[in-house]
């Protein structure tokens, strides 16, 4: 359902995109146009486009202890920032996390809507059961992944403490953490992600999958030459938001590892606010935000131009 | 807009409050979370019962390090707090901000009797000879252990003022006693203990005397102190008698878990986790000072928590009910009856002769330790607390080597690096803020 609702909504806004480029305002339209979009435009600026300057200006600048822009250094911050091993590693972590997450969520999530899709009887528990986490808020996920990953009373320390194994160090060890990290991320997506491919699956006209059948198709086959083009725009729809959620993670990382150890999970996002609301550091951090809007423009820019000749609408 | 919204908001707010009596309102920002939270307003209730002038509107703002960002961004609004709640290391930070009025100035005026209040405690929140802010919640660092499990496996428990290779044997013992059931010891990645460890050996982290006698412009965490730390650490992380918790408010809670289901006996924690670790436990709580190197006398550790600093942007009589507040808190059965509910020590030291904790020290000995431990030290620079801004950015800093160290990187290289990040914010603070 909410596939049918993207695919459409988007040509239509292009095609009167094209139309309008042929019109000449006349002052009536002026002023209708003013009074409409007036407001919105006033919010806009108060809200996006104000904080947005404001950022930009204050990167430019050292902040004291109040927050103020004392001594302008130009593009001092930038450079200092891009030359710095730990932002460095900030960065390639994050695309480490963005990119494992979205496969893993997209991948799983689509194994499992396609197992949950096929018409046997009970289906619907588990249909239930795999969308459960959309009902899950991050500080309980949070909470209930730190209990499992307790090394002395945590259910995996558990498991290998029965099965003669060492315990792994899953919060503290570097590579282990973002393993976690990435571990409760992908549950916490699952849900929604599910949901929507299971929908997309099944709007699958079934004529295409009776011709198929008839053809000698094997399921696999049908797989990816059936169900993978047909549902594309809802994958692509899915990736999509799951990468921009990916480079937001803030509450997970908060509460489960806040950036460490060793910085190994210190995303972008986490590491701005750290930098301005532990440290006041507001110059430094502001220098990070035009770098991850840089950078996500960059990747949202990216898909469109290429991803989006290839999905089938 | 925003301004708008918070005037008006603020407005019908104070409207409210005038509305019920005639007392003058004097808003109180604090951090304390959960339990010590309900002991909080008990401490503001007696207030405002005891009073007909003024009365305190206490308001919880979250953790310490964003309350921070929160007073220094409001104040000079109408949302800005009378009195607030600001932790040990923004000391600085506080000073520097001019958003404050000494409470010296109060003390002066009332000739309100100081000689009372732990030195070590208002050693850290002076300045310049001059008491900028009050300590209220205070706490010291301790090193609890399992005296239950100790005395099971025959281990000679470790004595009050233990060393660090003290330690070490207890936690070997116990970890090789217990067929390696039990995990010796474990000190959570936390840059208030390695600062501590400093303190304790008598050493300093920034120069001019820790920002004692002038801003700090060069740290050097590389000492022979601090390698000493990390390589009594290192050393049982060896032996494999450690267990790490990590970093983070999580590690915290996982060792508490740890401690009290028998899976490690050792571990350093604030004396405000006594009242947790009373309650919940079936086993004898033993706990010793700080631990200090092995050839050197324990010089004493600074204290942790937060003080009572008050807004220079309130009227005169505003501000003045902000200082009768702080002198109420200070009261010793008011005190003694925050060190009972919370673990945070009473500061004033008549609270000892109260009933209060005559009854609490009669049921639980060893929560005499942690008052006992600051007593004894006398204040220096090296145990006063460091003077610095950006103590925030620098703890993170301390906690990544030790991390580092943790994971079995190399002790000096990780302290290099600190050093080096640690003094490019200072620099760089310095030149924002117009230091020299």
């Amino acid at each position: 359902m909410l596939k049918t609702s993207t695919t459409n909504v988007v040509p239509e806004k292009k095609v009167e995109a094209k139309q309008r480029q042929g019109f000449r305002l006349n002052a009536n339209d002026k002023y209708y146009a003013s009074i409409f979009l007036g407001p919105s435009l006033l919010v806009l600026t108060l809200f996006v486009f104000y904080p947005m300057l404001k950022t930009l200006y204050i990167s430019l600048f050292l902040t004291n202890t109040l927050g103020n822009t004392t001594v302008f250094t130009g593009l001092d911050n930038y450079v200092k920032l891009i030359s710095s091993p730990d932002f460095l590693s900030s960065m390639s972590v994050t695309l480490l996390y963005v990119v494992a997450v979205t496969v893993l969520t997209v991948s799983v999530g689509l194994l499992l809507a396609n197992l949950a899709s096929q018409k046997l009887p009970g289906i619907g528990i588990f249909r239930t059961l795999y969308s459960v986490t959309m009902g899950v808020s991050v500080a309980v996920a949070a909470i209930f992944w730190l209990f499992i990953f307790n090394p002395s009373t945590g259910f995996f320390a558990l498991m290998s403490g029965w099965l003669n194994l060492p315990v792994v160090n899953w919060l503290t060890s570097p590579t282990n953490a973002m393993w976690a990290v990435i571990i409760t991320t992908v549950w916490m997506n699952l849900g929604f992600t599910f949901l929507i491919l299971l929908g997309a699956i099944q709007s699958v006209p079934s004529t295409l999958y009776e011709a198929a059948d008839v053809e000698g198709a094997s399921s696999r086959y049908q797989f990816f030459k059936i169900t993978i083009p047909m549902i594309s725009p809802t994958l692509f729809f899915v990736s999509t938001i799951t990468i921009i959620g990916a480079f937001k993670s803030f509450g997970l990382i908060d509460l489960i590892t806040k950036g460490g150890p060793t910085n190994a999970t210190n995303m972008l996002v986490y590491r701005i606010y750290k930098d301005a609301f532990y440290s006041g550091n507001y110059a430094k951090s502001s220098t990070e935000a035009i770098i991850l809007t840089v950078i996500i423009a960059f990747f949202t820019l990216i898909q469109f131009k290429f991803l989006e000749k290839k999905v089938n609408y | 807009m925003a301004i708008l919204l918070v005037t008006v908001f603020g407005k019908s707010l104070s409207a409210k409050s005038a509305a019920n009596d005639n007392r003058i309102p004097i808003v109180f920002w604090h951090e304390m979370g959960g339990p010590s939270e309900d002991a909080l307003e008990q401490v503001v209730d007696g207030f405002n019962k005891s009073q007909t002038k003024y009365k305190v509107i206490p308001k919880y703002q979250g953790t310490y390090d964003e309350a921070i960002q929160k007073i220094l961004q409001t104040h000079g609004t109408s949302t800005s707090p009378a009195v607030f709640q600001a932790f040990d290391i923004s000391t600085a930070q506080m000073i520097h901000s001019g958003y404050t009025t000494p409470v010296q100035n109060f003390i002066d005026q009332d000739n309100y009797d100081v000689s009372k209040i732990s030195s070590v405690a208002r050693a850290f929140y002076s300045n310049g000879g001059k008491q900028q802010a009050m300590p209220f919640n205070t706490s010291q660092p301790v090193l609890y252990y399992n005296a239950s499990l100790l005395k099971k496996y025959g281990i000679t428990p470790p004595p009050v003022s233990p060393s660090y290779s003290d330690i070490t044997r207890v936690a070997k013992q116990l970890y090789e006693k217990s067929d390696h059931k039990v995990k010796g010891m474990t000190v959570q990645v936390y840059g208030w203990f390695l600062e501590q460890a400093l303190a304790n050996a008598g050493a300093q982290l920034a120069n001019n005397n820790d920002g004692h006698t002038g801003n700090p412009t060069e740290v050097k965490i590389n000492n022979p102190d601090t390698v000493e730390f990390l390589n009594w650490i290192k050393e049982n992380i060896k032996s494999d008698d450690f267990i790490d918790y990590g970093s983070g408010a999580s590690a915290g809670a996982n060792q508490t878990a740890g401690f009290l289901s028998d899976k490690v006996g050792i571990f350093i924690q604030s004396s405000a986790s006594i009242g947790q670790l009373t309650k919940n436990n079936t086993n004898k709580l033993g706990i010793t000072y700080f631990p200090h190197p092995d050839n050197k006398k324990a010089n004493g550790v600074a204290i942790g928590g937060a003080a009572l600093w008050i807004s220079n942007d309130k009227p005169k009589d505003v501000q003045r009910g902000a200082f009768e507040f702080i002198k109420y808190s200070l009261k010793p059965e008011v005190q003694a009856q925050w060190q009972k509910s919370t673990g945070y020590l009473a500061l004033n030291k008549d609270s000892q002769k109260t009933k209060i904790l005559k009854d609490l020290y009669a049921k639980n000995p060893e929560s005499k330790v942690p008052g006992e431990q600051l007593a004894k030290a006398k204040p220096n620079y090296s145990n006063s607390g460091i003077l610095m801004e950006g103590m925030q950015l620098t703890r993170q800093l301390e906690e990544v080597a030790m991390e580092t160290v943790y994971n079995g990187g190399d002790i000096n290289h990780a302290l290099d690096t600190a050093d080096k990040a640690i003094n490019d914010n200072l620099h760089q603070s310095n030149r924002a803020n117009g230091y020299k």
